[in-house]
């Protein structure tokens, strides 16, 4: 054996033996992911509580530049009066200040499980931290120290429940725990995520939520949320409850730009459950195409309405085609009728 | 003076040395350009999917409205190019070669003139030729793995162990593919035209229909050894799932054992026994 021939050997099994060694390695001890890819979904999940019960996230940045919103824009030239206010409290501007936002929804930190928990709102940008304090004071907020990170509270409120019991509701708290990171959400969460600054369990150590997170992450909206525990706190009527499809999870992934794509799935508890609520939206569908008969552009949008999904999952994508925005634009645009 | 009996060496040790002599000529022939093109393909295909959905992650791709994972990509990646075409190829290319170059070089008779069965030749090259492929072709799939499982999150810890059968499969399937086509190339005058049909014609053919035929292709055994799922790339692909009825694995085992046994001793016997005429 020449000794060409005698590096090739060698090269090639300390390749093919370094390689099985890391999956040896990987597959007993275990692998950071961030040694081969950072883990997926946006880098503000990890100031997400692990049991959050439903994430959402939105790329402003790709929103607001779409085509999508201009042709709206051009539809409906006024600013949004809930924009315009929120601008006006906070000096944040949504459309130019905010690059990326995740939000989410978990379980009340003091163990009572009605809705709507707690919320937290993380939005990536550039903020002029002096003003936005400066304006939440003036509405009455106080600041306080919490871990090095200055806290904005909005003043605490109380209400008397159905058994007359005074309850005390936390207000908004807002801290930047980052540069260019603000977050803003009832107290107790925003505390939390300034606890996990510094690590900790958050929700990317929630496999099952991660692995949905992870299938989505090509649109530039999504949300992935528990089905089962979002229903269980929303204090619903029984009978209602009862009739609830069995779904654990659910996500929504959304695409805009000239028009919007996007699809919903749902996880549900069994194979069977899966193939009973393919039936009922597949009846849905049908009535759908029925009643949009003579409407070719809704009918286009209602043909794309695409049911899929194997096992346990239920998939029905959409595309909605930019001409229906158009009509939708030309439908506020023209005066009402005489 | 003593008289000396020379004693012949046996097939082992003479097919050792034919290995040793071979496995250099094989690894720096013209055919290994092609080698590298083939095995060097999935890796390029794999890095440039990598970059492409680093920079890009809507340029995953998508079933169903949901991406497709870097596990079932790779999967994907080892059904479609390794399974289906790499590993039948090597074998039709190198398989067939190992004994028909020697005729077509004229240069069998400086083997057979040796002192050594005739068989340790043909047995050795197809050691150099199973060394050779499963040099290149292992770690090849191991950087695919590596580059394709980690997207879209994806463990490489936990797809492990069908990276571990996907390396004992492959190197089960070069060495079957590679003692059929040493057979075929022992005793058929045109060897790599028949390799070519039996490879891309007869397996994918038979495996097609219901029956009993498909007992007698590599491919119907070497499936039932893969752990990811048939992808249904194609029409084919769902006529093929309909009318499979993979067997288990250990008889997939043994009978890849046996037809790698049997046409490697029927190569020996017709190596052994047949007249090479050489054409001037």
């Amino acid at each position: 054996m020449t000794a060409r021939t005698r590096y090739f050997v060698i090269l090639s099994l300390l390749v093919l033996a370094l390689g099985v060694g890391t999956g040896l390695v990987a597959y007993f001890v275990g692998l950071p992911t961030t040694a081969l890819q950072r883990a997926g979904g946006p880098d503000e999940l990890r100031f997400v509580p692990r049991n959050a019960t439903l994430v959402a996230y939105a790329n402003v940045t790709d929103v607001m530049g779409s085509t999508l919103r201009e042709r709206l824009r051009q539809a409906m030239p006024d600013t949004p009066r809930g924009q315009q206010e929120f601008q006006d409290q906070t000096g944040i501007n949504i459309e130019t200040d905010i690059d990326r936002i995740v939000a989410c929804i978990a379980p009340q930190l003091d163990g009572s499980s009605s809705l709507p928990g707690t919320g937290l709102v993380l939005a990536r940008g550039r903020f002029n931290e002096v003003r936005i304090e400066a304006l939440m004071r003036e509405h009455g907020a106080v600041v306080e120290v919490y871990k090095d990170v200055r806290l904005i509270v909005a003043e605490p409120r109380t209400t008397t429940d159905d058994q007359g019991a005074v309850r005390r509701i936390d207000g908004l708290s807002l801290a930047f725990i980052e540069s260019g990171l603000v977050a803003v959400g009832s107290t107790p969460l925003v505390r939390h995520a300034v606890d996990l600054k510094v690590g900790g369990d958050n929700v990317t150590a929630n496999d099952e939520l991660m692995a949905l997170v992870e299938s989505l992450e090509s649109g530039n909206l999504w949300a992935v949320g528990r089905f089962d525990a979002l229903a269980s706190q929303a204090r619903l009527p029984g009978e209602l409850a009862a009739r609830l499809p069995a779904i654990t999870w659910f996500s929504a992934s959304g695409h805009v730009n000239g028009g919007l794509s996007g699809v919903l799935r749902a996880e549900t508890r069994d194979d069977a459950s899966a193939a009973d609520l393919r039936d009922v939206l597949r009846g849905f569908l049908a009535l759908a195409k029925m009643q949009a008969g003579d409407r070719p552009d809704i009918l286009a949008m209602v043909q794309s309405l695409q049911l899929g999904g194997t096992g346990k999952t239920v998939a029905l994508s959409f595309e909605v085609p930019p001409a229906v925005f158009d009509q939708l634009g030309s439908g506020a645009a023209s005066p009402p009728p005489q | 003076m003593t008289k000396t009996a020379v004693k012949r060496p046996g097939l082992l040790s003479s097919a050792v040395k034919i290995f040793d002599l071979s496995l250099g000529q094989m690894l720096w022939s013209r055919r290994s350009v092609f080698l590298a093109v083939l095995v060097g393909g999935p890796v390029l295909l794999a890095g440039v999917v990598r970059v492409a959905i680093a920079f890009e992650p809507a340029a995953m791709p998508r079933i169903n409205g949901a991406n497709v994972g870097g596990a079932a990509l790779f999967g994907m990646m080892i059904w479609l190019l390794y399974i289906r075409f790499i590993v039948p190829v090597l074998g039709v290319f190198y398989g067939t070669s190992l004994i028909a170059d020697e005729i077509d070089d004229k240069t069998i008779t400086y083997l057979f003139v040796r002192p050594i069965p005739r068989a340790a030749v043909l047995v050795g090259k197809y050691l150099s030729f199973l060394a050779c492929t499963v040099l290149l072709v292992l770690p090849s799939v191991v950087v695919v793995y590596f580059l394709v499982v980690p997207i879209g999150g994806g463990s490489v810890g936990r797809e492990f162990p069908s990276l571990a059968a996907d390396l004992g499969m492959l190197t089960v399937g070069l060495a079957a593919y590679g003692a059929v086509f040493a057979l075929v190339g022992a005793r058929v005058k045109r060897p790599l035209v028949v390799g070519l049909v039996f490879a891309f014609g007869w397996e994918p053919g038979v495996l097609l229909f219901p029956g009993y035929l498909k007992r007698a292709t590599v491919a119907y055994y070497l499936q039932a050894l893969v752990p990811q799922a048939m992808p249904q790339d194609s029409a084919i692909s769902m006529l093929m799932q309909m009318f499979q009825e993979l067997p288990s694995v250990a008889t997939s085992l043994v009978s890849l054992a046996g037809i790698t046994l049997a046409t490697l001793w029927l190569a020996g016997r017709a190596v052994e026994t047949r007249e090479y005429v050489l054409e001037q």
